[in-house]
């Protein structure tokens, strides 16, 4: 690139297209990385592929049929990507007030397991749709619930006691899962009677059918409505974080908090809402989940978060605290998940699209730094070529 | 510096300490013989430009720094010198023009490779490590095996040798800003550069402590050979510790002239472009020369604005930050609070920001007891801070100046709770115009402004709450003439509209010059007070130092 801004001075509007020039060579450069970086990322995924004995080939295809293109793949692929896409918004909204929470997976479970536990026993024989709905709408509430007190322990922590809530988040996942266990091993908590399950199966009751999510088919498309709920949120908290007052203030807790002290932000309190409402979207992850029906089979087992709490923290990293972003990141996420299914008709091992997961988050998280360096290194060239 | 590959792992000072340290990596020794003086530049600078978005940061700088002088670099915030000095060590990279180092066009990477190429930088913010101790602060990002006892023992060298003395084995955070700013100079001087930027390095300097550098400086300059860019918009300073001096305003260079040929005035007139009042000029200590307007004498109230009543309060670690003191500011006066960096400055002005509770005492306003420590409630109840550090507790960068115009009261522009961003952008833009803030608009984001530009945004939130009390903690640290003149106006203008200003600052003349009545701050105690009518320096010096009960 030749030096535009350093030659002979040029009149004003020269400099305008040069200047406009700039930001289009910046835009394409922008795109032909991400491209590049992706297809990188692709390319290391086949190639894995061929050395484990599979068909790159096939294997795309069978993800892309997986996901999107036979017949009622994408559905579930948006009933996977609500999940998803509610964790990745609670995450949004920890980070920019400046705590981190990883431990949306054991939120998640504890909120499925606060919706299990409402919704089958106050739905155990609900037929009425009003009912019903009402008990859906109750339950969705207590996962959310339960997300946020498992959340708001580790903020509790963090703001009377100055335990890291990095640490704190993480390590209660591990006694989530546990205690979920230790639920779905009593029937006074969230075990099924003993009538209708096998002897050794831990898992709960069904719910009922009137109080599950319902589902809407579009060109034969089947997926549950909270699939819209999720996006609605996406604009809401979008919306809350940029144009409210307490949105407003919750940034400024992130950003400089001192400044938000004096001004009248309350670390503890904003910290407690910020923490707390993070892990309520995770649990309301977990409460649609349940509800839903792309999750098993409308009740809780163990292990039933199925690393979707990590995954949706991964969304969050790469969407960049954009809750716009976020929908796209988290389609793309689920339709990895819903076109693993269809590997096994390539022979490859369906995890191995855990690992094209990983290197695809890789190649979105490395542009920006690369084109931050590059910059640099071209204003760096251009002052040698002066010499 | 030890060359990569070297046999020996220890330290280079080292090596050195005997003979003081030596200026050059490769040939030091033949610099103790005053050859240097026939050397080219230490650093030219030829047609440097470097713009962000529409601005100039530097338009066609051309600027030689050479051997043994002290070079001042004189401008108002936001004249390019930061910029400049930016572009030398490596931090920015400039659009156009070249610099050369010894004769030798050089592109200077990034600040590693400045130190390579013999130029070293003293940040006005300063970056150390507050939970290690000095040597280890010191000994960061060296290489290779730590050897503890030749770091100290350098230290101890270059200490002597340059008059900064210092305790290695002292915790950083524990220090001074003073001192914590000897620890980033012994860094840079560490690594024997041939070539010395120092970027506003007084402004958090006592003017003893200031005297010492100097001639430190002046010794480093003389004997060795050293070129020093001293960047300051003090006039006293440039004028006493300069050879030459180069004045930018606008990211241009304005004039270049020998400090010997060059007064307070002409610099300033140069500097801003237009003829300023100086300080200095009014500085006279008697109330004759003062118009009684400009000092209104304190008012009879009930009640004063700003009550403090014995507090106390101690730190983290238990120290006793406040011990029992006592203030009333009232109405309508500027009560200049003096006395030497540390001595509670700090924690008077975290208390009054809601940022720090205490063991025991009160505040009040207008006769109201305040919820000390309760976020927001010292501002809620009337109290705006200008605080000393802005980028600790006064701005959120990361903001749009908008945003940071309406920080603490943004239901000012939201309605029910929504904030609504025609309302905040046109009064912001009021605030803007209103406050003479120099930025490309109200979404423009703060890290964008110059210093004193964020300053006014400070300024301009803080008084656009109509404040019952106005705390200026240091207001002009780091400001330009202009830019004082503009302050101090405002907090004359604040006292004369009824409100009860606060003023602490370390800088007695700009107490003597603002304030109606003094009081003197050692120990975290108000030791004693004064009117400025009359004022006895000498008395006020005693007691800043704590030898006055």
């Amino acid at each position: 690139m030749t030096d535009v801004l350093g030659s002979d001075p040029i009149d004003g509007a020269a400099k305008e297209v040069a200047a406009a020039r700039g930001r289009h060579l910046v835009l394409g450069e922008i795109v032909t990385l991400y491209a590049l970086s992706v297809l990188v990322a692709l390319f290391l995924s086949g190639l894995l592929v061929s050395l484990t004995g599979g068909s790159a080939r096939d294997v795309f295809s069978a993800l892309l049929d997986g996901s999107i293109l036979r017949p009622g793949r994408w559905g579930l692929t948006l009933g996977s990507a609500a999940p998803m896409l509610l964790v990745a918004l609670g995450t949004i909204i920890n980070s920019k007030a400046g705590l981190v929470n990883i431990g949306q997976e054991g939120q998640l479970l504890i909120g499925a397991a606060f919706a299990a536990f409402v919704g089958t026993r106050l739905g155990g024989e609900t037929t009425g749709s009003v009912a019903g709905f009402a008990v859906l709408l109750t339950l969705l509430l207590a996962g959310g619930l339960g997300g946020a007190l498992w959340a708001a322990i580790a903020g509790a922590l963090r703001f009377w006691r100055g335990v890291p809530e990095v640490l704190s988040t993480l390590l209660m996942v591990t006694i989530a899962a546990n205690a979920v266990g230790y639920g779905l091993k009593k029937d006074w908590l969230l075990l099924a009677p003993a009538e209708g399950r096998s002897n050794r199966n831990q898992v709960s009751e069904q719910l009922a059918d009137a109080v599950r999510v319902k589902r809407i088919t579009v060109f034969g498309n089947e997926f549950p409505l909270t699939v819209l709920l999720a996006i609605a949120l996406a604009v809401v908290v979008t919306f809350a974080l940029s144009r409210t007052v307490p949105g407003f203030r919750l940034r400024m807790l992130g950003q400089n908090a001192k400044t938000a002290q004096r001004a009248g932000v309350d670390s503890t309190r904003y910290g407690m809402a910020a923490m707390a409402l993070s892990g309520a979207f995770a649990g309301l992850a977990g409460g649609i989940m349940l509800a839903g029906g792309d999750f098993g089979n409308y009740q809780l087992v163990p292990g039933f978060s199925v690393s979707i709490g990590w995954t949706g923290l991964l969304v969050a990293l790469v969407a960049r605290e954009k809750a716009s972003a976020a929908v796209l990141v988290a389609f793309l996420f689920a339709a990895l998940r819903t076109g693993s299914g269809f590997l096994a008709a390539t022979g490859v091992e369906r995890k191995i699209t855990g690992v094209v997961q990983a290197l695809l988050v890789l190649a979105l998280l490395i542009p920006p730094a690369v084109l931050y360096i590059r910059q640099r290194r071209r204003a760096l060239n251009a002052s040698k070529e002066r010499i | 510096m030890v060359e990569p590959g070297t046999a020996s792992g220890a330290p280079s000072g080292s090596a050195t300490s005997n003979a003081g340290p030596t200026v050059g990596s490769t040939e030091g020794s033949i610099l103790t013989t005053n050859q240097w003086r026939d050397d080219p530049p230490a650093v030219e600078v030829v047609g440097i430009t470097k713009r962000y978005g529409q601005v100039s940061a530097c338009d066609s700088v051309d600027l030689v720094f050479h051997r043994g002088q002290i070079h001042g670099v004189l401008g108002e915030n936001g004249a390019g010198k930061s910029t400049l000095m930016k572009i030398l060590i490596g931090l920015v990279v400039p659009d156009a023009g070249q610099v050369i180092i010894d004769g030798k066009p050089s592109v200077i990477t990034d600040p590693i490779d400045a130190a390579e190429k013999g130029i070293g930088m003293v940040h006005q913010h300063f970056s150390v490590v507050n939970a290690l101790t000095v040597w280890e602060n010191v000994a960061l990002g060296d290489q290779m095996r730590l050897n503890p006892e030749a770091i100290r023992d350098e230290i101890g060298d270059l200490s002597r040798h340059y008059g900064l003395d210092i305790e290695p084995n002292a915790v950083v955070g524990t220090l001074t800003a003073g001192l914590r700013q000897r620890v980033e100079i012994i860094k840079c001087l560490r690594r024997s550069p041939r070539t010395v930027i120092l970027d506003e390095p007084t402004s958090v300097l006592s003017p003893g402590e200031s005297e010492i550098l100097f001639e430190g400086l002046r010794r480093a300059v003389e004997d060795e050979g050293m070129a020093i860019a001293l960047v300051s918009h003090k006039l006293d300073e440039i004028l006493g510790a300069t050879d030459l001096v180069t004045i930018m305003r606008r990211g241009k260079v304005v004039a270049h002239q020998k400090t010997s040929d060059s007064d307070a005035a002409g610099l300033a007139r140069a500097m801003v472009g237009r003829p300023v009042a100086l300080r200095s000029e009014r500085e006279v200590p008697s109330s004759e020369t003062d118009s009684p307007k400009r000092r209104p004498t304190k008012p009879k109230q009930e009640h004063a604005s700003l009550e403090i009543d014995s507090v106390h309060a101690n730190g983290d670690d238990g120290r006793v930050l406040l011990d029992g003191l006592d203030l009333k500011v009232y109405r309508g006066e500027i009560v200049g609070l003096a006395g030497v960096e540390g001595n509670g400055q700090r924690p008077l002005a975290d208390l009054l920001s809601s940022l720090m509770s205490l063991a025991s005492g009160s505040v009040r306003v207008d006769g109201k007891p305040i919820a000390c420590g309760r976020a927001g409630a010292m501002a809620k109840a009337g109290i705006s801070v200008i605080p000393e550090d802005r980028h600790d507790s006064g701005c959120v960068l990361e903001m749009s100046v908008a945003e940071n115009l309406f920080l603490a009261d943004p239901n000012l522009v939201a309605r029910r709770g929504i904030l609504d961003h025609r309302k905040m952008t046109y009064r912001a833009e009021r605030l803007i115009e209103r406050f003479a803030i120099s930025c490309e608009g109200p979404d423009a984001p703060m890290w964008s402004l110059s210093g004193g530009n964020q300053q006014r945004v400070v300024l301009a939130r803080e008084m656009a709450h109509h404040p019952r009390v106005l705390v200026a903690a240091q207001p002009t640290r780091g400001l330009d003439v202009g830019a004082i003149e503009y302050m101090s106006e405002q907090l004359r203008q604040a006292a004369a509209a009824g409100v009860a200003v606060l003023l602490i600052s370390t800088e007695l003349d700009e107490i003597l010059d603002l304030a109606s009545r003094l009081v003197v701050l050692s120990k975290g105690r108000i030791v004693g007070e004064m009117s400025r009518e009359a004022v006895d320096i000498e008395r006020l010096g005693l007691m800043m130092g704590g030898a006055v009960p």
